[in-house]
């Protein structure tokens, strides 16, 4: 089986992506952005219970990366176009999960991603936004419906983590776009370092 | 500035309040109210994020949002927050 490093947000969708990876055999570590102060503290909090009820149901240590994403967040907001930072915002985390990957010697990235839930996750928008890495993208829910996800959860005990009450993300715009071009992004990151973003985040990332 | 109601936001994690009528902050002057207030603020251009008792954002259209969900506590930022932004009206 694979190493692969699992990008968990504290919803619904990661902790099932994570635990359809372990069912299968695989050695994941887990890798969140941390949004804060454009979120509170929940989403890491749910997170860490999310990994103890899979840890104990497969019996195994699952390392977890946390990464600072709240500075690209701010870097983000006040130099490039606020309709497409979802976008923006995805590709630094697919950047730094997969530095992560690299250092962890993981060889696929995998998410919670399914086709049209939010804005951000158009077809289109996953198209741009993964652009940004080099390594393969699992993503094992991405033909399910939400009941679906939800009924999985709820069989493995991650459901009620999940929903429980969180400040939700500070930094989505009102209107953000659902189709983008790999040009217009480009033409956005043009106006910021990129390396040193993500040098800096990356840098600051701690393994719980 | 008038914040007709202050209720529990969507993901139930912080409260929200909306200005009644709609309005257009000016940020930089807003900004500069709560500094002088001793308030520490991080500018993001298209809000600020304000350390009161509580974590405040505060968007371009006026609306905050307060990290709490106990609704005193959320009214006592309010009533703060709301005396600053007519602060920085008056500037």
């Amino acid at each position: 089986m694979a190493r692969g490093v699992v990008l968990m947000s504290g919803g619904i969708d990661s902790p099932v992506t994570l635990y359809l990876m372990l069912r299968q055999g695989h050695d994941v570590v887990a890798v969140h952005l941390d949004n804060r102060p454009f979120t509170d503290d929940s989403p890491l909090e749910k997170i860490l219970d999310h990994l103890r009820v899979l840890e104990a149901r497969f019996d195994r240590k699952v390392p977890m990366y946390v990464v600072p994403h709240g500075p690209t967040q701010v870097t983000l907001m006040r130099n490039t176009d606020r309709h497409v930072g979802c976008v923006l915002c995805r590709r630094f985390m697919w950047r730094a999960a997969e530095r992560v990957a690299i250092r962890e010697n993981a060889t696929f990235l995998a998410t919670g991603e399914a086709l049209g839930q939010v804005a951000s996750q158009t077809l289109s928008n996953m198209r741009t936004a993964t652009a940004s890495v080099g390594l393969p993208i699992v993503r094992p829910l991405v033909g399910l419906d939400k009941q679906e996800i939800e009924a999985i959860a709820r069989e493995i005990g991650t459901y009620a983590i999940s929903t429980r009450p969180g400040v939700c993300c500070q930094a989505v715009p009102d209107r953000p776009a659902t189709r983008t071009s790999l040009l217009q992004i480009q033409r956005e990151e043009d106006r910021i370092d990129v390396e040193q973003i993500l040098d800096d985040c990356v840098r600051r990332a701690v393994v719980m | 500035m008038p914040y007709a109601s202050l209720k529990v936001c969507s993901n139930r994690g912080a409260l929200e309040a909306v200005p009644e009528p709609p309005t257009r902050l000016d940020l930089a002057r807003v900004r500069t109210a709560f500094e002088a207030a001793g308030v520490s603020v991080l500018d993001c251009r298209v809000m600020l994020i304000a350390r009161f008792e509580r974590e405040v954002t505060v968007g371009q259209d006026g609306r905050l949002l307060i990290k709490t969900t106990d609704e005193r506590e959320g009214r006592r930022v309010l009533e703060r927050v709301e005396g600053l932004l007519e602060a920085a009206r008056a500037r």
